[in-house]
């Protein structure tokens, strides 16, 4: 213990003597630790976002849809396909009662919605509240719709206001400008409270009941199921096809969450059969397994933290490696010293010590102005810069400063060991 | 403390023949002597003290101190030898130059294990029997050469050694401090530390109680 102390204060003594030099090793470490905090936050906020984005989405969701690609030999082969009504919806779930979610989803697009002299162009999404189990991901005000406003075909609606662009920098403020082209119907929920107001929608009356409002773009998680969430007004699915919103001739997706991913290969066959039931045997519908696209994208987030972190391990090699040389430099300057010291009683263990504990503390120390330099680069420059804050937990600086501290002890050892085998005579020989 | 040597030998590295150093010598050293060693440069005067002080080892030969024979000894054994039971002088000093006198002399006694406040109080006392009371905080370069030697041999005695090897330590000193510096040694002979001295210097090597003649890595009988 006190030849650790009195250690110590020789490397102290030693990195005061050499300013330059130590102040060279600090920023070669200093590099690798800013780096490596960087890419910590960066993998830190990667995983926070796939864990916030396997909440909102869940992994079991699978969707069935009408399959536009079927081929007929000759025009007089066609027949309409048949369609999922809102009917067979409500089998299906009878059928499967221990799914998480079955939403139906009827869209219809080119909608005229008019509000006193407001008159935009809209797009209507026909749903129940199944619809709000996942990929909800905004803020309510008022209520949404309920079963008892699908029961009764009610005419009320529900409207997403968007959030304000994120922060960007100028060049992506003028872009959104360019190509914004969801045009007025965002202005009119953004500028007019349209909450309790009667709008009409094609010539009916609707009564909004709840605005839906997008959390700002940082607080956002993306849904990994992958569709652009093209609707802007909710109504229920029954009220838009009792008005001929969606005719008889359209079929209803289903959004499905199973519930679990074990027994999400029986779920698949179970949904397959129903369909094969109901339908025949023809491809009328795809059922597409978002399992796998959602499993994938988290594989592809996680590859890319690997190559960030390696990033950071290559910049504390490179750290490591100045070290070495620094402290090889030092043995080799300081072999007469070695000599006197053992001859006046250091052991090889005491000099082996010494190299190490100096390249230890230039690591310390190092790491400790990487991980000031990491925060002030990962907060407010990268802000300045327009790039978004890296969330850096107070975790990150301590863990970086460890490895800063490790990287020194694991590159030391070698130019330490070289000390430590110089024969005390010939060292004393040394010029 | 005495010094036993059978046919010592010693072969540099280099070359493929290697280049010997020690050619067998054998001879005994009993405790309290004042030996000075002499010889022409080249005869392996300095050899034969790094072999005596653990600094180097034999190529062949045994070696004894005080009875024990050192050279199956590990690192560690003969680091805390050298330590606590010989003393070394060195013809050009070999202080850390960043160090103040006061620290020189503290350095065996922090690998002794002394603290801080032990080691000052020794170093402090050294430093006044060596005649360099208040020169305690200067750093070797604002000594002059026989301060210098003096801060080494209160080094020397940090650990209280039974011998001290001294490879020409008046080498760099004008006459005047070589004088001075032989008197200390004289009286730490006269306290009962057997000294070694490798010495060019006729007239030193004739105030010591013995000599021992060397030419060409052997003793000239």
């Amino acid at each position: 213990m006190r030849a650790l102390f009195n250690a110590v204060k020789t490397g102290f003594t030693e990195i005061w003597a050499h300013k330059t030099r130590s102040v060279l090793s600090f920023l070669a470490i200093a590099a690798g630790s800013v780096v490596f905090i960087d890419a910590f936050s960066a993998i830190f906020a990667t995983y926070e976002r796939i864990e916030k984005q396997k909440e909102v989405s869940g992994m079991a969701r699978l969707k069935i849809s009408q399959n536009y690609s079927q081929t007929y030999s000759s025009p007089d082969d066609y027949v309409p396909p048949p369609v999922i009504t809102y009917e067979d919806v409500l089998r299906l779930r009878e059928k499967l009662p221990g799914f998480y979610m079955v939403s139906p989803e009827g869209r219809d697009w080119r909608n005229v919605l008019e509000y006193g002299e407001h008159r935009v162009t809209t797009s209507v999404m026909g749903v129940t509240p199944e619809w709000t189990k996942r990929d909800f991901i905004y803020k309510l005000r008022g209520r949404f719709l309920d079963w008892h406003d699908v029961e009764n075909k009610l005419r009320v609606c529900v409207l997403v206001k968007k959030a304000a662009p994120p922060p960007g920098n100028s060049f992506n403020k003028s872009m959104m400008k360019k190509y914004n082209f969801t045009g007025g119907f965002d202005t009119l929920v953004a500028h007019n409270d349209l909450l309790g107001k009667t709008v009409s929608i094609d010539g009916f009356t609707f009564t909004v009941i709840g605005i839906l409002e997008e959390l700002p773009y940082s607080r956002r998680p993306e849904t990994m199921t992958g569709y652009s969430q093209e609707y802007k007004v909710l109504a229920p699915v029954t009220t838009l096809i009792h008005y001929n919103f969606i005719g008889s001739y359209q079929t209803l997706d289903v959004s499905i969450d199973t519930g679990s991913e074990q027994n999400f290969e029986e779920s698949l066959r179970k949904i397959n059969n129903f369909l094969k039931i109901r339908f025949g045997d023809g491809d009328f519908f795809i059922v597409e397994n978002q399992l796998e696209l959602i499993r994938e994208r988290i594989a592809a987030s996680m590859k890319s933290a690997l190559v960030t972190i390696s990033l950071g391990m290559l910049a504390f090699l490179a750290g490591g490696i100045g070290i070495m040389n620094v402290t090889l430099a030092t043995v080799f300057a300081r072999t007469r010293e070695i000599g006197v010291r053992r001859a006046i009683g250091a052991s090889r263990r005491d000099i082996m010590l010494q190299f190490i504990v100096e390249a230890v503390m230039l690591g310390l120390i190092g790491g400790v102005l990487g991980s000031a330099l990491g925060y002030l680069w990962g907060v407010p420059v990268k802000v300045m810069l327009g790039m978004g804050g890296s969330p850096i937990k107070a975790w990150m600086p301590l863990v970086s400063v460890l490895i800063a501290a490790f990287t020194a002890f694991v590159f030391a050892i070698y130019p330490a060991w070289v000390a430590a085998g110089l024969k005390p005579a010939d060292a004393l020989r040394a010029e | 403390m005495s010094i036993s040597c059978f046919e010592l030998t010693k072969v540099y590295d280099g070359g493929k023949a290697g280049w010997p150093a020690l050619r067998g010598l054998s001879f005994e050293i009993k405790m309290g002597e004042f030996v000075a060693v002499t010889g022409p440069s080249g005869c392996g005067k300095s050899t034969l003290l790094n072999i005596i002080g653990l600094l180097d080892e034999p190529t062949g030969g045994r070696y004894a101190l005080n009875g024990r024979d050192v050279l199956t000894l590990s690192d560690r054994e003969r680091s805390d030898t050298r330590r606590d039971e010989i003393g070394f002088i060195f013809q050009s000093f070999h202080l850390l130059n960043r160090l103040s006198s006061v620290e020189n002399v503290g350095l065996p006694l922090m690998y002794a294990g002394a603290d801080g406040a032990e080691r000052k109080e020794r170093a402090v006392a050294l430093l006044r029997k060596v005649g360099l009371h208040g020169k305690e905080k200067k750093i070797p370069l604002e000594l002059s050469g026989g301060e210098r030697q003096r801060v080494a041999i209160a080094r020397a005695l940090a650990n209280s050694p039974k011998l001290i090897l001294a490879d020409e330590p008046t080498g760099n000193l004008d006459s005047a401090s070589s004088k001075e510096i032989m008197q200390l040694l004289v009286d730490l002979n006269a306290e009962g530390i057997t000294v070694i001295m490798v010495t060019h210097d006729k007239e030193l090597a004739a105030r010591a109680g013995r000599n021992i003649r060397m030419r060409d890595g052997r003793i000239e009988q």
